[in-house]
């Protein structure tokens, strides 16, 4: 039996080393023509968050059959976002492996932070792909996430504004900041909640700005003085709407597809996007009014913008990269940004953009239900370092849903 | 030969990886393996034991799985009771096995469906004219008490315990000890009461009790269903080890290692129990 026990522990402590040695290869050194032949006929695995059908029809309609025709890569899409992917990452590392299971990652701030945390990520890497030079990495809402620059360890993608969404039919005059949105729950209570995931945590961080003064105020990384004083009066207003929220207060939806729903059902007044092209899409598609409109209103909203990542342990590199070439070209780009096939905001910085390019923006159709995002970017803030959104979370649990 | 292959098979599917998954989350929450860690610390089980969170679930699982489990016993024994013959014959006994098909995700989906405040009950009751507005209608899912949890497991374990007792009452047969009672003088009341229910009970209790364990460790339906607080114990797992904080994720293991000890440590207690009835 004791020979059986000290068999399981040397079982055990085998199993947790961590001898991981990175697979960096050399392709960082590699010409783009040779990067490209090297990825043809490869496989790429690429983990992303798939909950929406639209998104699926645009990976698996035009961007799949796209990447095996013109580079010759089947790229398979497995389903999971943020923490999954942190947690899958994290087990290999933990595991040994050499060798990761996937290859290319669709992140954003709270992840890339964790990613790098843990040293999982794969970079610099992005000045290799011939198409980032159309990238404006000097706009801060994309060279910049969550207070930590890029720096080659993720390439841009996508980029959103977050807004409020409303039923114009009920609403005339929508809350225009934090004092006009208490006034009106107190006249309406019950038609605005947030979730208590990563939406939710974004309007908080919007109000915790407004609360600050603005971005500036809490701008570089996390200020433990700065967050507590102005945190302390972020749960002072929120406790002051609590009982004026959905369910007074007393349950949050779990994510923000819930909000939605209560939405469309109209239980709810109001919702939220992270992305302001989503109301159209949502429209289109009938899951929302037609009188529903989205608005970022005057003390601003944040805006941030989503990369494509590469393991530090990914098996194809070179598979990876090419195909996020083609996901920041002008055609993969401006072929997104129309809101009947995804309605994502763009990476590419227009004005450096061959002329054929920027006339094909130039004729796009103007959005219907929400201003343009020319509008929209002068109230946009920026994400703030990822420890506020930890803290907030953990805070938000303790002053708010477990007082 | 066959009896050692069976008791190799069990070892290597059953003991051996639950040891090491054991193993892996006591050292991973002491900080003995994990990236992030950096070697032996109690901080992880101190901040568990003293977070009023992990109490609480541990209460509100015990009292979602105390609550389902007392409607479904009471539910089975008064419908083997009062329609023993149709759920032996006849539409109810296909009509029993329906929300044993069902998964538990679609199950709990049903009954947010039903039971929200928007609806299909709160909608016709509005229709009707029984309600001024939806938000009248009073609050089963995502509420205090955990009735949309209750409910929803009620509803599915109800046929299985059920078609249990009824297999049951027929193996046992209850019927003849019934009729014995009677000739003896009991009421029809005091053979159930007396003679079926306790035999019934009695023959199942390791059947509750693994149902029970279920319904405690149960994930979907409180995570659709239930509140953010209290949560029940998988939910606050799974929040523990997936949200932002990567320093949360050895807490997580803590509590999963102390909510494993715990029911290894009831279930030796209830199987000694059991034995020593036997005995």
């Amino acid at each position: 039996m004791q020979k059986l026990i000290i068999l399981g522990i040397l079982f055990l402590v085998w199993g947790c080393q961590s001898a991981t040695k990175p697979n960096t290869g050399n392709v960082l050194q590699q010409p783009w023509s040779e990067i490209e032949k090297k990825a043809r006929g490869t496989t790429v695995n690429l983990m992303m968050w798939t909950g929406d059908p639209l998104i699926n029809a645009y990976m698996q309609n035009y961007v799949v059959p796209n990447v095996k025709k013109r580079l010759g890569i089947d790229l398979k899409i497995a389903s999971g976002q943020g923490n999954l992917i942190v947690q899958a990452l994290l087990a290999e590392l933990q595991a040994g492996k050499t060798e990761s299971e996937l290859d290319l990652l669709w992140i954003n701030g709270e992840t890339f932070y964790q990613l790098r945390e843990i040293d999982a990520l794969f970079g610099p890497w992005t000045d290799n792909l011939p198409n980032a030079q159309y990238i404006d990495f000097s706009n801060p809402f994309i060279g910049i996430d969550f207070q930590q620059p890029v720096d080659g360890f993720e390439c841009p993608w996508g980029n959103v504004q977050m807004a409020l969404i409303y039923n114009s039919a009920q609403i005339p005059n929508p809350p225009q900041d934090r004092q006009a949105l208490a006034a009106f729950l107190k006249e309406h209570p019950g038609k605005f909640t947030f979730d208590n995931q990563f939406t939710g945590m974004t309007f908080l961080k919007s109000l915790l700005i407004d609360i600050a003064g603005g971005a500036k105020e809490l701008e570089g990384g996390f200020d433990e003085k700065k967050y507590l004083t102005y945190s302390k009066e972020l749960w002072a207003y929120l406790k002051n709407i609590q009982p004026y929220l959905w369910r007074a207060g007393k349950t949050f939806p779990e994510n923000v597809a819930v909000i939605h729903q209560l939405y469309a059902s109209g239980e709810l007044w109001f919702t939220m996007s992270n992305n302001d092209n989503e109301v159209d899409n949502k429209v289109t598609q009938g899951l929302f009014p037609a009188s529903s409109r989205a608005y970022v209103w005057k003390s601003g909203l944040i805006q941030n913008t989503h990369y494509q990542g590469i393991p530090q342990l990914s098996k194809n590199k070179a598979g990876a990269m090419a195909v996020v070439n083609f996901l920041i070209s002008p055609e993969a780009q401006l072929k997104k940004q129309d809101p009947a096939v995804w309605g994502d905001g763009l990476v590419l910085d227009v004005k450096k953009l061959p002329q054929t390019w920027q006339t094909q923006w130039q004729k796009l159709p103007p959005r219907k239900y929400v201003a343009p995002r020319s509008e929209l970017n002068t109230r946009a803030l920026p994400e703030l370092a990822p420890q506020y959104m930890i803290r907030l979370a953990e805070d938000f649990r303790k002053n708010i849903i477990e007082k | 030969m066959l009896a050692r292959l069976g008791l190799l098979l069990y070892v290597l599917l059953c003991v051996v990886p639950l040891a090491l998954g054991l193993g892996y989350v006591a050292a991973y929450s002491f900080g003995l393996i994990g990236l992030l860690n950096h070697g032996f610390t109690t901080v992880h089980w101190q901040a568990v034991l003293q977070d009023k969170a992990f109490w609480q679930s541990l209460g509100f699982s015990l009292y979602c799985a105390f609550s389902s489990m007392s409607i479904v016993l009471i539910s089975a024994s008064a419908l083997l009771m009062a329609l023993r013959k149709q759920l032996s014959r006849g539409y109810l006994s296909y009509f029993i096995y329906f929300p044993l098909v069902l998964p538990t995700l679609v199950a709990a989906f049903i009954c947010f469906q039903l039971w929200s405040k928007s609806g299909f009950i709160s909608r016709l009751l509005f229709q009707i004219g029984f309600l001024s507005n939806l938000e009248a209608f009073p609050e089963f899912v995502n509420d205090a008490c955990g009735i949309g949890i209750i409910f929803t497991h009620a509803f599915m374990a109800t046929p299985f315990f059920t078609l249990l007792f009824l297999q049951l009452y027929k193996s046992e047969k209850i019927q003849a000890l019934q009729d014995l009672a009677l000739t003896l003088g009991a009421t029809p009341g005091q053979t159930w009461q007396k003679v079926a229910l306790p035999i019934l009970w009695q023959k199942s209790i390791f059947s509750i009790f693994l149902y029970f364990v279920f319904i405690m460790g149960a994930y979907e339906t409180p995570l659709l269903l239930g509140r953010q607080s209290p949560q029940m114990i998988a939910p606050l797992i799974i929040r523990k080890l997936q949200k932002f904080n990567l320093q949360d994720i050895p807490q997580a293991y803590a509590i999963t290692t102390a909510y494993l000890l715990l029911l290894m440590g009831v279930a030796m207690a209830v199987l000694r129990n059991l034995k020593m009835r036997a005995v």
